[in-house]
């Protein structure tokens, strides 16, 4: 038995056909996820179309990584499951007692050699894998698609030893004896120098294989995460060279993250953000963070979340789940069945427990393959994590286990740290000196949500006075011009509320617009601004500005006038980076139609 | 050659100059050929270049000087 429950499924239930074909038999691996049946099609999903399916690698070389990367994470479960099915191919017990010792004795190739290489590194360090990594692969003749490959499978090999950890299945073969101790490399963190430094401009970036242009409209999966995510995330861009590998990962999607029935998908999104974080990869950790934003969380709290959940908002158990997550993800043969039980008592269900080992899993194969092929980032990662990183990478055990308490107030560069210690302590002349910085940012604020400049500057007094009165409760958890923004918000819709017609900020932007199309305007001139005067242009805009709905004006003035970045405006004003960069370009737009009649070719220069 | 729909698709990263080099290839490729996206790209190219380059709603020391001045004048005497 497994640290879970299982449940009975039918012998017809299509994943265990496809393993009793492909295997003759049924792993308990998958016995030991049967209550939620939809995480065992999953894994068959994951493993048809990764391992088992004819692809750019030999089958064979295949099973030898996931062996090599079971014997390296000393999981006993898989190496007995992977030498059976080795020895089924017809490897010989010596060449596989050598793999499980050492590889590098097991009469290999020079290219297998250097493959398993690879996928050890990847499978250890990840952060440190770069170019000389992939190029080594080359210069052995393994092309994109092959690297590919030994990227997806080794995401594989880490996604099946994170659920045996996790779900303690029994073997089902006896293990096989050892002739010999098996010879230990070095585990735990890289050592120093390996790891790649944040602020080496010069050296190259990924991603590591071409990935040919497919759009919503001819790859129908793509469709549907525009839809689900509001954007196409560039780990989905990054991998379609191989469109097959791409569909499978995106089934499993929609099977491990996207149902409801067992833990919150905000749960899920805390797992994901947690434990990317706990393996120091910065991608995924700006994506989740995103994702919670986007769903309704304070920016803050999901930086804090990426930092160390212990000092977070979330409730005790939540906090709890976190723990073992992490503990699963980075590491595993850590995990006992009493870690299972004390969830249990904590009053989480069996099918939820069950879900956090998936989830957790699926979280290890997706930054496997993020790292291995260098996919760029779509968003920027909380300031304090960058340097977190660092941190933590530089001398620790296991990246979370840092002295006491990190929190972002210790750690947040923000040039206004110091004013706003001193006007917390009462001093009346720092917090002259921070309003007089911030004066453009509040006044911009209240005017793309009040639209007019009298009630803005009335606002404006109210604002200050409110973030005065306000200002020791402040923590320190976001930078202060966005902790002034959001009393800025608050103020204007406090005095929106003696209105009538109050426009709507938070109108989702997905259902109501999904059909957007710019108008068709004349081309302009070459040089639209030599005709007009400066203030000529001036007016014209903030005229054009004013009569945009104010969820668009809101963000063109944040992003456009006062040159904020996307995440800053999306931090301020609660909303996901995608739900940003749709409003921006939809606001752009409607500028575009404002401003044409003044610009185009045959128009002779007066602004009307 | 991709269509002005798929082009669309992809517009607000390729305004922003966010786009992977295998997506900026096929939008370069749709732009050489379709005069209408060609006038989308420009004219919100310079949208977004007037827009930023407006100063509008730049408040006037002027303006806020005596708002601050009030507020502060406000604080110190609340605190007596």
């Amino acid at each position: 038995m497994s640290f879970l429950s299982e449940a009975r499924l039918e012998d017809r239930f299509e994943p265990f056909v496809a393993f009793q074909d492909a295997l003759g038999f049924i792993p308990n691996l998958l016995q030991a996820q049967t209550l939620l049946p939809r995480v065992v099609e999953a894994q068959a999903m994951l493993e048809r179309a990764v391992r088992l399916r004819e692809g750019a690698i030999p089958r064979v070389q295949k099973e030898r990584i996931l062996l090599s990367i079971a014997a390296d994470r000393q999981d006993t479960y898989c190496m007995a499951l992977d030498s059976s099915v080795l020895s089924s191919l017809g490897s010989s017990h010596g060449q596989i007692d050598d793999l499980l010792n050492d590889y590098r004795n097991a009469d290999l190739s020079a290219a297998d050699v250097a493959s398993l290489q690879f996928c050890l590194k990847l499978s250890r360090h990840a952060p440190s894998l770069c170019w000389e990594d992939i190029e080594a692969l080359r210069t052995c003749g393994f092309g994109d698609e092959s690297i590919f490959e030994v990227v997806v499978v080794t995401a594989l090999a880490v996604y099946r030893c994170v659920l045996s950890m996790g779900l303690g299945p029994e073997p089902d073969f006896e293990p096989r004896k050892l002739p010999s101790m098996r010879i230990d490399q070095p585990r735990g963190p890289a050592p120093h120098g390996l790891l790649p430094d944040a602020h080496q401009g010069a050296q190259r970036k990924g991603p590591y294989v071409p990935a040919p242009y497919l759009s919503a409209k001819t790859f129908a999966p793509f469709a549907v995460i525009q839809k689900s995510h509001g954007f196409i995330p560039n780990f989905f861009r990054a991998q379609t060279l191989r469109p097959d590998l791409l569909e499978a990962q995106l089934e499993a999607v929609d099977r491990i993250l996207l149902p409801k029935d067992a833990l919150t998908r905000v749960q899920k999104e805390c797992i994901l953000l947690a434990v990317s974080a706990a393996n120091l990869n910065s991608y995924c950790v700006a994506i989740h963070c995103n994702m919670l934003r986007g769903s309704g969380m304070p920016s803050e709290d999901g930086d804090q979340i990426a930092v160390d959940h212990h000092e977070s908002n979330l409730p005790d158990p939540d906090k709890a789940l976190l723990d073992f997550a992490v503990k699963l993800g980075t590491r595993g043969s850590d995990i006992s069945s009493e870690d299972v039980v004390k969830l249990k008592t904590l009053g989480f269900t069996e099918e939820q427990i069950l879900e956090c080992v998936v989830v957790t899993a699926f979280n290890n194969f997706a930054n496997t393959v993020q790292m291995g092929l260098g996919i760029e980032p779509d968003f920027a990662p909380p300031p304090v994590f960058e340097k977190n990183k660092v941190h933590l990478s530089s001398g620790a055990v296991t990246p979370m286990q840092v002295d006491g308490a990190v929190r972002l107030v210790d750690t947040l560069r923000d040039a206004d740290a110091q004013l706003v210690a001193q006007a917390q302590g009462g001093s009346l002349e720092a917090f002259e000196e921070l309003v007089r910085r911030h004066t453009q940012l509040i006044y911009r604020t209240l005017m793309a949500i009040l639209g007019n400049p009298t009630d803005s500057q009335d606002a404006m007094q109210d604002t200050l006075l409110n973030a005065f009165k306000h200002i020791r409760g402040f923590q320190g958890r976001s930078k202060f011009s966005t902790w002034l923004v959001s009393i800025a918000r608050n103020t204007a819709l406090l005095h929106l509320r003696g209105r009538r017609n109050v426009e709507s900020l938070d109108q989702s932007d997905y259902e109501e617009d999904g059909d957007f199309r710019p108008r068709q305007v004349r081309a302009w001139q070459d040089d639209p601004e030599q005709c007009h005067s400066k203030s000529e242009i001036r007016q014209l805009v903030e005229r054009g500005l004013l009569q945009l709905p104010a969820k668009y004006r809101v963000v063109v003035i944040l992003r456009d006038i006062q040159q904020l970045s996307a995440d800053e405006v999306s931090r301020q004003l609660g909303l996901s980076v995608p739900a940003v960069k749709t409003r921006l370009l939809r606001g752009r737009l409607m500028m575009r139609e404002w401003l044409s009649p003044h610009f185009t070719v045959s128009t002779k220069g007066a602004v009307q | 050659m991709i269509t002005c729909e798929e082009f669309f698709a992809e517009f607000a990263d390729y305004l922003e100059d966010q786009v992977s080099p295998e997506v900026r290839q096929e939008l370069e490729l749709h732009l050489a050929q379709c005069r209408a996206c060609q006038v989308l790209y420009d004219t919100s190219l310079k949208t977004v270049k007037i827009v930023t380059e407006s100063s509008s709603f730049e408040l006037p020391h002027s303006v806020s000087d005596p708002i601050i001045d009030r507020v502060m004048a406000k604080l110190r005497t609340d605190r007596g």
